[in-house]
Order: C-alpha cells, then sequence, then structure tokens
C-alpha cells in the first residue's frame, strides 16, 4: 500500500544526488566530448549570448518546432509507416496537438491508437518529447547562469545538443531496454489481427464472421522512456500508460514513476550544485518533497483505502432547501431518500478505471505524481477517481510547481520564492534579497506577471466554457463533477501537464468525421492558445527577471540578510506557495470536487 | 536573427536523425535480437497453433467454461483503449454495476443463504410496488430517464417496438407532443418515459424483453411483455436493493464489476477467480463427465500455478492473468462443448 510511493520518494531522490551532479558538469560545459561530438557543437554554436539573444534564440526555435510539427502532422495520409492508412487529423485537431507537444504539455485531443500512424509516433512525438523537455531545461540553465552573474549565457544550440544527446539519449536507452525486456512492443509494424480463443464472444461483422481482434503495436519501447524522462505524458495509446502495452507490469510501472520523477528531482539539486548554494536548494527541495508527499497521502487516502461513494450505502435522507421563485416562501425542499449499498468488495479501493497489475495504491500514486512533475501521463482514469482524491491532482496542476516540469518547475518555484521574501521583508521592513541581491520593484512585478498567467489561464477559460455550451455540451457526468472536468482541462493546459479526465467531449478526430464531440473544435482552438500563453510568458519573463536581479551588484552577508538555508526559510516558502495558491484556487475547488464530494451520490441521471 | 534560423534548421536536422532514426532503431534492433517475443507484443498461439492474442491485452470471454475478464469499457477492441470516465456521483455507474450484480448476487445469510437473490426480485417485481408506490416500471423510467433513453437507443429491436408503440397510441403521443412543443417530431427515444409509463400500467409486473419462441421450426426473436428473466434480475437489482436494504448479501470481487483504465486489463483478481471457479469447474465437469470434485481441484491447481503478484507480492494482491489460464484449461479439457 505505502510501500510504492515511499519506495518511489526514497528511491529518486537517492538517485538523483548522483544525477545532478553529472547534469551539472554537463551544463556548465566540463564534459569534453570525443571529437565528432565536439564537431556537432561547433557546428551549432553561434557564439556567447546575452539573455536577450538567448530568449530570442529559444522562441526562434519554437516557432520552427510549431512549423516542423505541423508538417509531420499534415504528411501523415501520404507518409510511410503508416499501414493502416490512417489519414488527416481535423485542422483545429493538428493545431493543438502541435502546440500542445510543443509546450511539454502533450495534452491529447486525438487518441493514440486510433489516430496516429507509427510515422506520427517516431517523427512528431518522440522528437516533440525530447527537444520540448530539453527547452525547459535550457531555460533554467539560462536562469541559473543569470544568478551566476556570468559574462555571457552560453548558446543555447549548444545547451541543446548537450541535454538532448548527452543526457535524454542515454538514459532513455537504458531505461526502453528496461522497458523492452517486461513486454512493451518495439516494432515498425503497426497492428496484429487475430481470432481470439473464444472467437465468437468478439461478436460478429456484418457479414456474419467472427469480429477479430485487431491489437496495436509499434515503437511503444521508443516513445515511453522520453515520456516519462522528459516529462511529457503523451502516450501511444489513447489510455496512455493503462494500456497494456505500454505499461505491462508493476515493475515498468515503477520505472516509469521513476522516470518522470528523476530530472525533476534532479533539477533541483542541478540548481544548488551550480550556483554553489547546496544547502538552500535542500531546503527547496525539502518543501518539494513535503507537498508532494501530501499530494500523494492525500490522493491514496481517499481512492484506494476508501471505496468507490457511488456504490455504497448512504444512510441518510438528506433535505437541502433550494431557493425557488415559485415556491411558497421562496424556498423549496429538495429530499434525497438514503441510498442501499451495492454488495460489491471494495477492500481494493476504487477499482473503477484502475488496472490490477499494477499494485493496489498504484493508481492514486501514479495520478499525484504525473501532476505534481506535470507529466500527464496516466495510468488510471482521472474521471473516475473518488470525487475528493480527485483534488491532489487538481491542486498538484494548480501549485505547479512541486517539482514541476522540465526546468519550468523550479522557475515556478523562483517565482514562489521571489515573492514571499519579498513579502517577508515588508514584514520586517528589510530592503527583500535573494542571493545577496536587492529585490526590486522589476523583478517583482515581472515575477507577479509570471505566476498570475497560470490563475488567469485557469480560471478565465473555465468560466467562459462553464457558461456557454462549449463546456456545457462537452460534459459528461452530471452537476458538479461535469464543472470539475472543464477546470481540469484547462488546469492541465495552462499548467502544461497533458493529463485529463477523459469524459471530457474533445475530440474531433480525422478531419472526415462524421460525428466529431460537438464542441470539439471550441476545445482545440482554446486548450492550444492556453497552452502557448501558459509556456512562453513564464519562461521569458522569469529569464528577464533573473537577468536583472542577477546583474546587480551583490551585498556582503550581514547580521540582518535573511538566510535563505534555514527551517525558518522552507517554512516561508511552503507558507507562500500555500496561501498564494489557495487564495487563487480554493473557490473553484469548493465548486468542483468539495462540492461533488459532499453531494448528493449518486446524482440524478 | 538569421543565424539562430540557420542554427535551428541545424538542430532539427542533427536531433530528428538522432531521436527519430538512430534512437529507435538501436531500441529495435536490440527488442528483435533479445527480445522478440516481447517486442512483438507477446503473442501466444492458440490450439491449432495460430496466434489468439496477446498475453498483456484482454479478450472477451462469453463461455462458462472459461474464466471471464473484467468487464471492458472499449468492448476489449485492442485498437481503441477506452475507460468508462464514469465520476462517482454518475447514476450511470451505480446502474451499470447493480445491472452486472442482479443475476450474479447470492444471499450471504438467513434461510436463503448462497441462494441467488434473482427470483426474488422476479417475485417483488410481478408484485409491481416500489417504495410503497405502485408501477416499479413507471418509477424507474421517472427516476433515470437517460437509461429508459439507453435502453430504446441500445437495440434496434427496442426502438423498432416504441415506434410501434406510438403507432397504435397516436392519441397519447399527440398529446405528448403538445405538451412538449419542443419535439414536434419525437424520435423513439424522446418517447422513452413516456412509453415506460403506459407500459407500467397497462402490463403491471412485467418489463419487454426478448422473447425466442420456435414456431414452424423456425426460432423467431420478438420483444414481449415478460415477468421474469435476466432483463430484470439486472434492471431493477438496485431498486429491489433499496427495498431490501438490510438484506444480507455476499460481497462480489470489485474487479468483477469494474472496467479497467485502458478497458484491457488482461488479469483478474485471485478472489474474482475463485469466486467463478464453482461455474467453471462445474461446466468442465458436465463438458468432460468427470468427476465435479476432482475436477474443481485440477482447475484450483492451475490457477494457484498461474498466480502472480504485482512486484512479488509486495505491491498488491495475487492476481491472474485470464487468457494463460483460460488457454491451460482448454489444453486440460479440449475444446468446450
Amino acid at each position: 500500500m505505502w510501500l510504492l510511493p515511499i519506495s518511489l520518494l526514497v528511491f529518486t531522490t537517492l538517485l538523483a544526488i548522483p544525477m545532478s551532479r553529472y547534469m551539472a558538469w554537463i551544463m556548465d560545459g566540463k564534459y569534453n566530448a570525443p571529437g565528432f561530438l565536439r564537431w556537432f557543437e561547433r557546428r551549432l554554436d553561434s557564439g556567447g549570448q546575452n539573455w536577450k539573444q538567448y530568449a530570442a534564440a529559444l522562441l526562434i526555435f519554437n516557432i520552427i518546432m510549431f512549423i516542423y510539427g505541423y508538417l509531420v502532422l499534415i504528411l501523415q495520409p501520404i507518409a510511410p509507416l503508416n499501414p493502416r492508412g490512417l489519414g488527416l487529423l481535423s485542422p483545429t485537431t493538428i493545431f493543438n496537438s502541435v502546440a500542445s507537444f510543443m509546450t511539454n504539455t502533450n495534452l491529447q485531443h486525438y487518441s493514440g491508437d486510433q489516430h496516429m500512424s507509427n510515422w506520427g509516433q517516431i517523427f512528431f512525438v518522440i522528437w516533440n518529447q525530447f527537444v520540448s523537455a530539453a527547452v525547459g531545461l535550457c531555460a533554467l540553465t539560462a536562469i541559473i547562469r543569470c544568478f551566476r552573474a556570468e559574462q555571457h549565457l552560453g548558446n543555447f544550440f549548444v545547451d541543446m545538443w548537450r541535454v538532448v544527446v548527452y543526457m535524454f539519449v542515454p538514459v532513455a536507452l537504458v531505461i526502453g531496454i528496461l522497458f523492452l525486456q517486461q513486454g512493451m512492443p518495439m516494432t515498425y509494424q503497426s497492428t496484429h489481427e487475430v481470432s481470439t480463443l473464444e472467437a465468437a464472444a468478439m461478436g460478429t461483422t456484418d457479414n456474419g464472421q467472427a469480429k477479430q481482434q485487431t491489437l496495436v503495436v509499434g515503437p511503444v519501447a521508443a516513445v515511453i522512456p522520453i515520456k516519462m524522462l522528459g516529462t511529457n505524458g503523451g502516450g501511444v495509446y489513447g489510455m496512455n500508460s493503462a494500456v497494456p502495452f505500454e505499461n505491462p507490469s508493476a515493475w515498468t510501472n515503477f520505472l516509469t514513476c521513476f522516470g518522470m520523477m528523476l530530472f525533476p528531482f534532479c533539477l533541483v539539486l542541478m540548481y544548488g550544485r551550480m550556483l554553489k548554494k547546496m544547502r538552500h536548494a535542500w531546503v527547496i527541495f525539502s518543501v518539494m518533497f513535503i507537498l508532494m508527499a501530501g499530494t500523494i497521502v492525500w490522493a491514496v487516502y481517499y481512492d484506494t483505502l476508501k471505496p468507490n461513494p457511488g456504490l455504497t450505502a448512504h444512510p441518510n435522507t438528506q433535505t437541502f432547501q433550494i431557493p425557488s421563485a415559485s415556491a411558497p416562501g421562496g424556498q423549496r425542499a429538495v429530499v434525497l431518500p438514503a441510498v442501499a449499498g451495492l454488495p460489491v468488495d471494495q477492500h481494493l479501493g476504487n477499482l473503477e478505471g484502475k488496472e490490477l497489475r499494477f499494485g493496489t495504491s498504484a493508481g492514486a500514486t501514479f495520478a499525484a505524481i504525473t501532476v505534481d512533475v506535470t507529466c500527464g501521463a496516466a495510468n488510471c482514469e482521472h474521471d473516475s477517481l473518488n470525487p475528493i482524491a480527485a483534488l491532489s491532482p487538481m491542486v498538484g496542476m494548480w501549485i505547479n510547481c512541486i517539482y514541476g516540469g522540465k526546468g519550468v518547475g523550479m522557475i515556478n518555484l523562483l517565482l514562489f520564492l521571489i515573492i514571499g521574501i519579498f513579502l517577508a521583508g515588508m514584514m520586517v521592513g528589510r530592503t527583500p534579497e535573494y542571493l545577496g541581491r536587492k529585490i526590486g520593484a522589476r523583478e517583482v512585478k515581472l515575477a507577479v506577471i509570471a505566476l498570475l498567467v497560470h490563475p488567469l489561464m485557469i480560471l478565465g477559460p473555465s468560466g467562459l466554457f462553464a457558461a456557454t455550451d462549449w463546456g456545457v455540451k462537452a460534459e459528461s457526468n452530471p452537476a458538479a463533477h461535469g464543472l470539475s472536468q472543464i477546470v481540469y482541462q484547462f488546469s492541465s493546459a495552462s499548467a502544461n501537464n497533458g493529463s485529463a479526465f477523459d469524459g471530457l467531449g474533445v475530440t474531433y478526430g480525422f478531419y472526415n468525421n462524421p460525428n466529431p464531440a460537438p464542441e470539439a473544435k471550441a476545445w482545440d482552438i482554446a486548450t492550444g492558445l492556453v497552452m502557448i500563453f501558459s509556456r512562453y510568458l513564464p519562461i521569458v519573463a522569469p529569464i528577464a527577471m533573473a537577468a536583472a536581479l542577477g546583474y546587480k551588484k551583490q551585498t556582503p552577508f550581514g547580521l540582518g540578510t535573511l538566510r535563505d538555508d534555514t527551517f525558518t526559510f522552507g517554512c516561508l516558502l511552503f507558507g507562500t506557495i500555500i496561501i498564494v495558491a489557495g487564495l487563487l484556487f480554493l473557490p473553484v475547488a469548493a465548486l468542483g470536487p468539495v462540492a461533488e464530494h459532499l453531494g448528493p451520490i449518486p446524482f440524478g441521471g | 536573427m538569421k543565424q539562430y534560423i540557420t542554427k535551428s534548421l541545424w538542430f532539427l536536422f542533427f536531433s530528428v536523425v538522432i531521436c527519430c532514426l538512430i534512437y529507435p532503431a538501436i531500441l529495435w534492433a536490440i527488442g528483435q535480437t533479445f527480445f522478440p517475443f516481447q517486442a512483438n507484443g507477446s503473442m501466444v498461439n492458440g490450439p491449432d497453433g495460430k496466434a489468439v492474442g496477446s498475453l498483456l491485452v484482454a479478450q472477451p470471454f462469453t463461455k462458462d467454461e472459461y474464466f471471464q475478464p473484467r468487464p471492458s469499457a472499449a468492448s476489449y477492441d485492442a485498437s481503441a483503449s477506452s475507460s468508462s470516465a464514469l465520476a462517482a456521483s454518475n447514476y450511470t455507474l451505480r446502474n451499470r454495476v447493480a445491472t452486472a450484480l442482479g443475476p450474479i448476487v447470492k444471499y450471504k445469510s438467513g434461510p436463503k443463504a448462497g441462494q441467488l437473490v434473482g427470483p426474488d426480485i422476479e417475485v417483488w417485481f410481478q408484485k409491481d410496488s416500489f417504495g410503497g408506490q405502485p408501477h416499479i416500471v413507471a418509477q424507474w423510467a421517472d427516476a433515470h430517464n437517460s437509461i429508459a433513453q439507453g435502453w430504446v437507443t441500445g437495440d434496434p429491436a427496442h426502438s423498432a417496438y416504441v415506434d410501434a408503440w406510438a403507432k397504435s397510441h397516436a392519441d397519447i403521443v399527440s398529446k405528448w407532443v403538445k405538451d412538449n412543443p419542443g419535439t414536434p417530431q419525437p424520435k423513439a427515444a424522446d418517447l422513452a418515459v413516456l412509453f415506460f409509463e403506459n407500459f407500467s400500467r397497462d402490463y403491471p409486473g412485467r418489463f419487454p424483453s426478448a422473447v425466442t419462441e420456435t414456431k414452424n421450426g423456425k426460432s423467431v426473436t420478438s420483444i414481449q411483455p415478460v415477468k421474469e428473466g435476466s432483463d430484470i434480475q439486472s434492471n431493477f437489482f438496485d431498486m429491489w436493493r433499496q427495498d431490501h436494504a438490510e438484506a444480507d448479501l455476499q460481497d462480489v470481487p470489485g474487479d468483477m464489476v469494474t472496467t479497467s483504465g485502458s478497458g484491457l486489463d488482461p488479469d483478474i483478481t485471485m478472489e474474482n477467480a475463485e469466486y467463478q471457479l464453482d461455474r467453471v469447474a462445474s461446466k468442465w465437469a458436465q463438458d468432460t463427465k468427470q468427476d465435479p470434485a476432482k475436477v474443481r481441484q485440477q482447475i484450483e491447481t492451475i490457477l494457484q500455478q498461474n498466480a502472480f503478484a504485482p512486484f512479488g507480492g509486495l505491491f498488491g494482491e495475487k492476481i491472474v492473468n485470464v487468457l494463460e489460464v483460460n488457454l491451460e484449461l482448454r489444453k486440460h479439457f479440449g475444446a468446450p462443448a
């Protein structure tokens, strides 16, 4: 039960210590690559860049990524590796998918096994997963170099090369081999057709023949390592890591969890190593660790240790007074009768939407971790989590820096940190300082801008969609849960996470699909835009902030300096995160998962 | 600026070669060389030497001789994985589970311990009274409109039956159209609730269900009002349960009535397998004309030999792979009758 999350946290932390040392060594350019690799570095090097040039290079490269992604997806019908002859995705879905993979979100409005050929899986999915993860990591490196007040920030393209080739590819290869041994397919073939053992049980086709089972295979073992390591989350199959081919055993489930936690854990420590402030990094690490443990415990407690409330008894008759214009006294009583329980043994917790082979608490544990590190893979159906347990993944996305995604999680934490120090400085009446530099109006402004993008991009569109047909017609579950579905989708888009409450009708499919989800176009466009805004502003603004801060004069450490490596500082950081995120998101949490938990179950229908 | 575009294109080119050509090719070579079984989808062969499926992917079994996998929201379609995506608060979930439970639930204690509740549901249904009010079917359709509509749309024969009813009850339908001006041309599904309300009045204690009769040597299936059968046991188990909250029932293993995340979960829990063991064993005993106790013993052994637990038992309870066990049964006992 608790062994799985505990072993994951401990194992990843232990491995992150040497791994972060390796990463700092690579990013500091201390690795002396063999000659032929240095040729590539020289080929890519455009010289030292200042922060504006570095950011410009990053943005230009992302535009190229967008164009490349678009081309690959548009070419699907005529490209090779497509024996099933899958057609062209709808234009809005292509826009959404390109934005999604470019921004490291991997929100999938298409269904991998139904809509994407091996061509797309290899040239679109794998490529974006390697490269978009590296972009975030480079952004964090640039910020660190600003804080070190370096002459120039290095070169974006060389950094990208180092991250992809010296970090991601070797680790992905090792994990890929382990995955292969456990049963992940790795073939350029597309499908197997079989008559099952009891052939008639598959049903019959129109001409009376027994239906065959079509098994989709493909280069799964190549996609999944980088899907997890890059905290991407976009799977080969529609149901992602729940599908047996994508996650064949308890051991691969452990490895996938480990894979998505590894680099986010490392980056915090890499930050400390590169700034030579390890104690400070460990304080940040501990705050994140406690938050992550909290989300895991919450999810496991309410989902694995509690039964699905839809099937249990609710022995008390409830009466609610609701306002009604037509009723006498303006109040109408709604009576909800007591409900008897169904005879289902739920000692393994809520099993709806869960797989059995991963272990008892694996679904809830995975759900919490995948949002904390903004991976977005899922090994269970988040829509079917117990209502209050589903609060855990939502909180993970709202805070968005419980380790967080590649680089951007640590960047988000720096924003909270700057705000926290600023508030603390105001309270004691001293000039706030970070790393010995005074935090001025410009830095706080930039931090607040970057921080506010996230709630604006979640709450604004959620409100709009909840009030219109765009949202209402896409909901698949009643009442409060329907609102949760909308909020979850935008939270996932804005946090660049990519998991979803899958019942929401957002899939258009191929462009000639006669029966697409009715509001799929609106969802494609809205979440696509949200992903783009919520990715680049919170990358560029913090780089600008770090540049403004980093090149200030360093004041010597004195009696009045706020120490950034103490327990007190950890509490300050923890408090800032909880209070700021709480103020922003408590109301919507109350309307969604909390209301569903307290409200009548089952509801209507 | 122009320089950044050139460098971007160079990096694009290098990274596509490395990430999309070299990296998957290395894994492909390793997979096909050292793990060919896994790398090609863990396909297993059936008794005739042809592939019958993947050990990793669930496939449907309906015969009593076989262990049955968890219900699938994807209809076991391994090219379109899918979960139910039903929230706990969604009545559709509770209804789906109750429908699955009705025909299989047994009493746990009392004079009928060990017996199915199904016959009692039928007796209660025929009395046509729920919560002290008459007309069970009408109350059912009123409380769960979408499920009543689901009954109509779920089967072409059902909607044809409702259409035929609407034609012969034009007066009732035209009155309904007057009350619901938004739907001037109601389809069968729109009339579902109205249909069941009237049906309940016309045939108290009955439910429309498919009946197969033999006429002139030909079997003909038609929808008729029936007073017993699995439709009644399924659809009205939840209401029966509300009227009999005190009845002590045997719990059914949770994984037997819940759908998995992918719809393709190849395993069931050991409890689920044990729950199905009596049915499987008695059927094989009947097919092979062997001693039931001995057959049960043999199948129990097969189950124990194939059981495994996630991560050697550290992370979870014992499960069995359904296809693996059924292949063993097939090998051991031959083809089912």
